[in-house]
């Protein structure tokens, strides 16, 4: 208007800037992403405190250790952030390996111990083999038959593994073929190739079968691995060679150690052999190196510990989570009380969900990626499906639980709180996850690569396979082993379906009536004594966080070392 | 033409590729509707055996019965709503504002490497087994809560609603954070341009461009929150009871029964009735509802917030 001297009116410019009120609302905004960490972190200590008992020990004996393992491991970790940080992986890598193998270790140990014998393992995995010879073989005589072989695919390991025709579908062949007026004389199933090793008069010894079955695959997949990322066949060799080899010392090793052949052979292919294959790596690419002092000093510590604890006469402390906790039964006296059946039951759950999740997860991600239409019909039901998905993963889970009580107890009536109804309703609670972490990961395949696959003729499903899942691998992985640690923490569903409050024998089958760990912690949590609620209780949460931590460090680690690369 | 010797023909498909491909594509198409089919399953076996509960229960009865008590089979769902209303309240007071405070400092005052670590350490937050915080909330925060003068009960909806707040501050705060990391720098540097401060920039312009992220974020935690279980299971005592309103402050301190821990305490009574086993769907018909509303509510407030600035 007229006024042309009237005032524009700046910030700030009727007195000076206010400093304090920004500090104040920055400290503020710091506080409250403080607060959910503190509070969380210090009832955890608290936890810890009752699941340890740190301070039932002497003083002496803290102190020591202290001494001998806190100092200097805090030490190289201030060493590493300030100054090395490759090495600071390295170190972070080389303690955790250990960790996950001897895990995956156990996870065999419990297998062997309470599901199948090493003879029957051996017979699965041999037979599996054979039906993998034969798809490739027929891979190699027909390689245009697309159709056959996928009937191959299914049905060869169906026969090696199961027989022809299964019993339970004996019916469908015989009765349906002879109503037709065919007679294909199978009026016996025949007998699969794994029934066939159970017949065998002789069986090899179980350290032999455990080594063909176990270590050769693991070691020849490594072998191959490495010969890959090297372009030198020989190496790869070396690996498995070597692998076989300290495999076969633990005839020797494995009983003076106390952990007996198998578990020496376990411990090899599981927790050395990707130790061995890391080192060897890191040594060869000379950086980082100095983080291969983090677990030799972590190592020494412990040792120069354990002599000093025992020369000074220091007692050791009484914590509830104990070797004791982890493989006794359910008690009703809280000092006898362990998680080991528990343990079990969530790990064959473990199973079910990533059997049955994995699978489907992935193919939805793919299909609403790759091949989605994105107009018509078509595309209104990928709409459709996508804004489901998300409203899915937003479902409370005690619906979920609700939904397996009703589809796998109520109408298929399968066993109530058996493990494979409580892999599959978790399993459906965390599909929605899956879906979307996997749909993450192919999304972020540069189209590049798929253009340049299409360039050379390849077809859609060539592409996807050879060039977008192995690039998408890592992201999958990471998402899919993030989701696991959320199945092995949901209780709610397992409540719905009826899970055991407690189990003195841990599952035999995925049709028998099991425990999970959180729904043995909450059996725990009603109990009223305080040497429950203070002590096995306190107990039962480190575990279940311990689990998860090392799942969730896997899947970090995982992602870092892909995100670099790619 | 025919004289030609067939040399190797590089464009013809091999027979039965198409075909698999086509089958292919089918195979996944069917992994991708299984969600549809969940989501179908789960409405009409909850529906069914929810019919069957109204054939018995007036509808009526059952949505304003202030009475809940299997063993008298009598299934009023208010009390219910009261205890799931009284954790969502409380939770929501305790994580709406400490959320959005995280995701403002997250993403306009935090340096690379706070953020490097504090990022990270509330995706732990949000992994955390809920039956572990319930656990928190039982053992240790009710004897804290009396200790420091507040006389809460045994089973108290106090701790159990602060145990839920917490769980799902990440939640807020990851979202909102994404939300306030989408507004574009343009926006900022203008605010700097007319000679704002920083804390005037956030407050007047990331906190108002990003509303409708934070916004659909807080509907997403309150959804959880009404959706939680195990934490008012383990912490917050099975008594269905009707708020108090004439004496609100002592509602917190008393044990109240929400919907998802009615729902568990149902299907764990050792002998309840066909009809009370039933109510349990109705129950859990309603709360699917309510969520999957929020979630739909959620997600389309989210999609408009992303037209905006893309």
């Amino acid at each position: 208007m007229a006024t042309g001297e009237s005032q524009q009116r700046w910030h700030g410019e009727d007195s000076d800037v206010n400093h304090l009120r920004g500090r104040a609302f920055e400290a503020t905004c710091l506080a409250a992403t403080a607060f959910a960490l503190v509070a969380v972190l210090v009832l955890l200590l608290f936890v810890a405190n009752d699941a340890f008992r740190p301070f039932s020990a002497d003083v002496g004996w803290l102190a020591t250790y202290v001494v001998t393992v806190l100092v200097p491991l805090a030490a190289l970790a201030v060493y590493y952030y300030r100054l090395d940080d490759p090495a600071g992986e390295v170190a972070y890598v080389t303690s955790g390996l250990p960790v996950v193998g001897l895990l995956i270790t156990g996870g065999f140990a419990v297998l062997f111990l309470e599901l199948l014998s090493v003879f029957e393992w051996f017979a699965l995995t041999l037979s599996l083999a054979v039906a993998g010879g034969v798809v490739v073989a027929h891979g190699r005589v027909r390689p245009n038959a697309a159709l056959e072989r996928l009937a191959v695919v299914v049905l060869a390991p169906v026969a090696t593994v199961f027989g022809l025709p299964p019993s339970e579908f004996n019916w469908l062949v015989t009765d349906a073929a002879s109503a037709l007026g065919l007679d294909f004389g199978l009026y016996y199933r025949l007998s699969s190739l794994r029934e066939l090793v159970l017949w065998l008069p002789y069986i090899p010894t179980e350290w032999i079968m455990l080594l063909l079955s176990v270590t050769v695959p693991v070691a020849g997949a490594a072998g191959w691995f490495v010969g890959e990322r090297r372009n030198d066949r020989r190496d790869g060799l070396v690996v498995v060679g070597l692998t076989l080899l300290a495999a076969a010392l633990g005839l020797v090793v494995g009983p003076l150690l106390g952990v007996g052949v198998l578990g020496w052979i376990l411990l090899v292919t599981f927790a050395l052999l990707p130790l061995g294959v890391y080192v060897e790596g890191v040594v060869r690419r000379g950086e980082g190196t100095s983080g291969l002092a983090f677990p030799v000093v972590a190592v020494l510590g412990v040792l120069a510990g354990a002599l000093v604890v025992r020369y000074a006469g220091f007692a050791a402390p009484d914590p509830w989570l104990d070797w004791g906790f982890l493989t006794s039964v359910h008690s009703r006296t809280a000092a006898d009380a362990g998680i080991y059946p528990a343990m079990v039951g969530s790990v064959m759950m473990l199973i079910v969900i990533v059997l049955s999740t994995f699978p489907v997860g992935v193919g939805a991600a793919i299909y609403l990626e790759e091949y989605a239409p994105s107009s018509g019909w078509g595309g209104r039901f990928v709409t459709l499906v996508e804004i489901n998905i998300g409203n899915l993963a937003g479902v409370p889970s005690v619906v979920y639980g609700l939904l397996g009580l009703a589809l796998f107890i109520r109408i298929l009536t399968w066993p109530q709180g058996s493990v494979i109804v409580a892999g599959l309703a978790v399993g459906l609670l965390i599909l929605p996850i899956v879906i979307i972490s996997a749909q993450e990961a192919v999304r972020s395949v540069p189209d590049s690569f798929r253009q340049a696959s299409y360039g050379m003729g390849a077809t859609r499903w060539q592409t996807i396979r050879q060039v977008v899942l192995p690039e998408a691998m890592p992201g999958i992985l990471t998402g899919t082993i993030l989701a696991l640690g959320r199945a092995i923490g949901e209780t709610a569903p397992l409540l719905m379906i009826g899970a055991a409050a407690s189990v003195r024998l841990a599952p035999n089958g995925f049709f028998d009536t099991s425990s999970m760990m959180p729904r043995q912690i909450y059996s725990w949590s009603s109990e009223l004594e305080p040497a429950f609620r203070h002590g096995v209780l306190a107990a039962g949460v480190i575990t279940l966080l311990a689990v998860l931590l090392v799942m969730n460090a896997t899947a970090i680690v995982i992602r870092n070392r892909y995100q670099r690369q790619g | 033409m025919s004289t030609e010797t067939p040399g190797p023909d590089i464009t013809s498909r091999p027979r039965g590729r198409a075909a698999r491909e086509r089958m292919y594509r089918y195979v996944l198409l069917l992994c991708a509707s299984l969600s549809i089919l969940v989501t179908l399953s789960i409405v009409v076996l909850l529906a069914r055996d929810a019919v069957t509960f109204f054939t018995i229960v007036d509808p009526l009865a059952f949505f304003g019965g202030t009475e809940f008590q299997i063993n008298r089979d009598q299934f009023g769902l208010l009390p219910l709503l009261s205890g799931t209303l009284i954790v969502t309240v409380i939770s929501a007071a305790i994580a709406l504002p400490t959320g959005v405070a995280a995701a403002v400092y997250l993403s306009e005052y935090a340096s690379d490497r706070a953020r490097s670590i504090l990022k990270p350490g509330l995706e732990i937050l949000a992994g955390i087994p809920t039956v572990v915080y319930g656990i928190f909330a039982l053992v240790y925060v009710t004897p804290f809560l009396r200790a420091i003068g507040i006389p809460v009960n045994t089973f108290n909806i106090l701790s159990a609603s602060i145990l839920v707040g917490i769980m799902i501050i990440p939640m807020v705060s990851s979202l909102s954070e994404d939300a306030m990391s989408s507004v574009p720098d343009s926006l900022r540097q203008a605010g700097y341009g007319v000679g704002a401060t920083k804390y005037e920039v956030t407050k007047g312009i990331v906190v108002p461009a990003a509303a409708s992220g934070i916004f659909s974020s807080f509907i997403l935690a309150l959804s959880r929150a009404i959706g939680e279980t195990m934490i008012v299971v383990v912490a917050a005592g099975s008594r269905a009871q009707m708020l108090n309103l004439s004496e609100p402050l002592q509602n917190v301190y008393e044990g109240f029964q929400p919907m998802t821990a009615a729902m568990v305490q149902i299907n764990s009574a050792d002998s309840v009735s066909q009809i009370g086993f039933t109510s349990m769907f109705a129950i859990g018909l309603t709360l699917f509802a309510v969520t999957f509303l929020l979630n739909l509510a959620s997600n389309r407030i989210a999609a408009r917030y992303r037209e905006e600035y893309e």
